[in-house]
């Protein structure tokens, strides 16, 4: 399906990613965490084709990602970015549509396969309604779940998300995570997230990738990243996993410093 | 399963082209018609079709329709180049001389025009003494080198539109500078007719002009329908654009050049008029509101309309001496900007 080898990213002289390593099934989910400027947005413009790495290589089913058009890997992979910004008169629709470019290109009339895509996409995000809003008349979950669409309408094999649940209330966040889910089960889409809620991460992905400055110490399973004792060092944080159901996710459970309140206060 | 449906969309704007249509046919006839020199019309309609008296044969054939004509192909041009400038740059204010084509062709002008009167001296006072034959030509070179400048500068830095902005600011202050600085250290009394083209003016042009421009609209309307997608992509991010499929960096050239040799083309031929590319594109998106479809089209047809209506203003305001088109929409052109800014949420 996709996977990356070697994978190093600079910026100037700053490191970005380095030896990135990711092999990924069809179907897989796979969270990828890290602290902020742990290079997991990096991880997902190379896995993309977006930035050019230093060293090492990215596979689509096989195939060399740099040997490929932007076409081309539209057609496999499509790549949401953080806070993507559209023209401010765009419609949610014409969006939407925009994500059918790898499949029409520059003159081909759309056909009922691309407004079925359309149609599909707008449905599975819950948007058909607002179709026709312009998208500066939306609110941030509405906004980000018409970006999602678009991604959607792309119709690829792989999809590549990074933080998708940022700015989101808890309600649109569950949203997300559900239609990536029903994606990758349903319909076999390999899905990559950046994501920075521990639980969520755990509790939706089949795999889970940990960086740290750039770097991955981790590549398994939930429980054995709970095991591993890593999240409490690359994050600072104090904590511990607990099993909340037999043969559900761990659950990590922050401890947070409980400060003594002002004399004049507590007396 | 929402099926769209595009006709439905389409329709909901459909009066609005051939309203249009009309409207330029009108704003030519207008400018055919009426003029200094009052004719009668009868007899312009005879001129038209190779008949009618001398006078309005070589009134009408000769002065104003190719006048008319070469103003219409370089709105054209303005329109079209701001157009594809604001889209490319996701800057709203761009136009041909924010990207220093304007100032390019204005001091390729100046260059050769010094350059002339020292090497020809043959004592001439008039630009019509001079090789101004070749005053398009050394424009539109002009402005496409500064055009192709300012590519190669923000290409080795990557294309971010802000950059290519900033430098189009910059190089094109520069270089105004220059121009300027060669008007005003070696201008004799014959320079000042330069002052006419620095204001942008169709005054005495004829078929030639219309005859320069023509391969450059041709060229350019056809290409239209090949980038009207890339066109659409190019105004969201780099990485946005990419992720769709776009390969972001050569439409992004081929807009950008095909915006320059628009523009540079047009100031060559009638000076730099201001105010028609930064102002159209937006007059048609705001009548296209969001059909994104039809604003290519609009713009065609509004930047032929308001150059045609501007010159015909120009024209009929100044008696025999009459206004610069430049200057009519400049006048114009602050009005309608800020009208149109009041209705931008």
């Amino acid at each position: 399906m996709l996977s990356a080898s070697h994978l190093s990213i600079c910026y100037g002289q700053r490191k970005a990613l380095d030896g990135f390593e990711i092999a990924l099934a069809a179907g897989e989910i796979r969270a990828l965490i890290g602290p902020n400027g742990s290079g997991k947005s990096t991880a997902l413009q190379a896995l993309a084709g977006l930035a050019k790495p230093e060293a090492g290589t990215v596979l689509i089913d096989g195939a060399s990602i740099a040997a490929m058009t932007r076409r081309e890997i539209a057609h496999r992979l499509s790549f949401l970015p953080q806070q993507p910004t559209a023209p401010d008169e765009m419609t949610v629709e014409q969006l939407v549509r925009q994500g059918r470019f790898a499949h029409v290109g520059l003159f081909r009339r759309y056909r009922q396969q691309d407004e079925d895509a359309i149609g599909w996409a707008l449905e599975s995000t819950g948007l058909a309604e607002l179709a026709q809003r312009s998208l500066s008349a939306l609110s941030g979950g509405e906004r980000q779940r018409a970006w999602i669409s678009a991604a959607l309408a792309q119709e690829a094999k792989i999809l590549l998300l990074d933080e998708p649940t940022s700015f989101l209330d808890i309600g649109y966040q569950i949203e997300v995570l559900d239609l990536v889910h029903r994606l990758s089960r349903e319909r076999g889409v390999t899905v990559v997230m950046a994501i920075h809620d521990l639980n969520q991460a755990m509790s939706i992905a089949d795999r889970i990738s940990l960086l740290e400055k750039g770097r991955l110490v981790f590549d398994g399973s939930a429980a054995d990243l709970a095991a591993s004792g890593l999240i409490e060092r690359v994050f600072r944080v104090e904590g511990r996993f607990v099993q909340i159901s037999p043969d559900g996710p761990p659950h990590f459970d922050v401890h947070l410093k409980r400060w003594a309140e002002p004399v004049a206060l507590s007396a | 399963m929402n099926t769209i449906a595009p006709a439905a969309r389409r329709r909901h704007h459909a009066y609005l082209l051939p309203l249009l249509a009309v409207l330029a046919l009108a704003a030519l006839a207008l400018a055919i018609l009426l003029g200094v020199v009052d004719l009668d019309p009868a007899d312009t309609l005879a001129a038209l079709t190779g008949h009618g008296s001398p006078e309005a044969r070589a009134i009408i054939l000769d002065i104003r329709l190719p006048r008319i004509l070469t103003g219409i192909l370089a709105g054209i041009h303005f329109a079209l180049a701001g157009l594809l400038l604001q889209s490319i740059t996701r800057n709203p204010l761009a136009d041909p001389s924010l990207m220093g084509v304007s100032q390019g062709a204005m001091l390729a002008v100046s260059g050769f025009l010094v350059f002339a009167v020292y090497s020809h001296d043959t004592g001439s006072t008039t630009l019509q003494e001079l090789p101004v034959q070749w005053l398009p030509l050394i424009g539109t070179l002009g402005g496409l080198a500064a055009g192709g400048f300012i590519y190669l500068i923000a290409f080795r830095r990557d294309l971010g539109p802000l950059r290519i902005t900033l430098c189009g600011i910059a190089v094109g202050a520069v270089l105004h500078a220059i121009g300027i600085g060669l008007m005003a250290g070696w201008g004799s009394g014959r320079l000042e007719v330069l002052l006419e083209w620095f204001s942008g003016s169709l005054y005495a042009r004829g078929w030639q002009h219309a005859l320069f421009l023509l391969p450059f609209t041709v060229a350019g309307l056809l290409v239209l329908p090949v980038i009207r997608r890339p066109l659409e992509l190019l105004r969201f991010d780099a990485t946005v654009a990419r992720s769709f499929g776009l390969a972001y960096r050569a439409q992004f050239s081929i807009v950008l050049l095909i915006a320059c040799a628009l523009a540079a083309s047009a100031v060559g031929v009638v000076g730099p008029v201001v105010f028609v590319g930064l102002i159209v594109p937006h007059m048609a998106r705001f009548l296209a509101g969001q059909q994104s479809r039809i604003v290519l089209p609009l713009t065609v047809a509004l930047g032929a309309i308001t150059m045609t209506l501007a010159d015909l203003a120009g024209r009929l305001a100044g008696g025999t001496e009459e206004i610069p088109i430049g200057v009519v929409t400049a006048i114009c052109g602050v009005p309608l900007l800020v009208a149109l800014l009041r209705k931008t949420p």
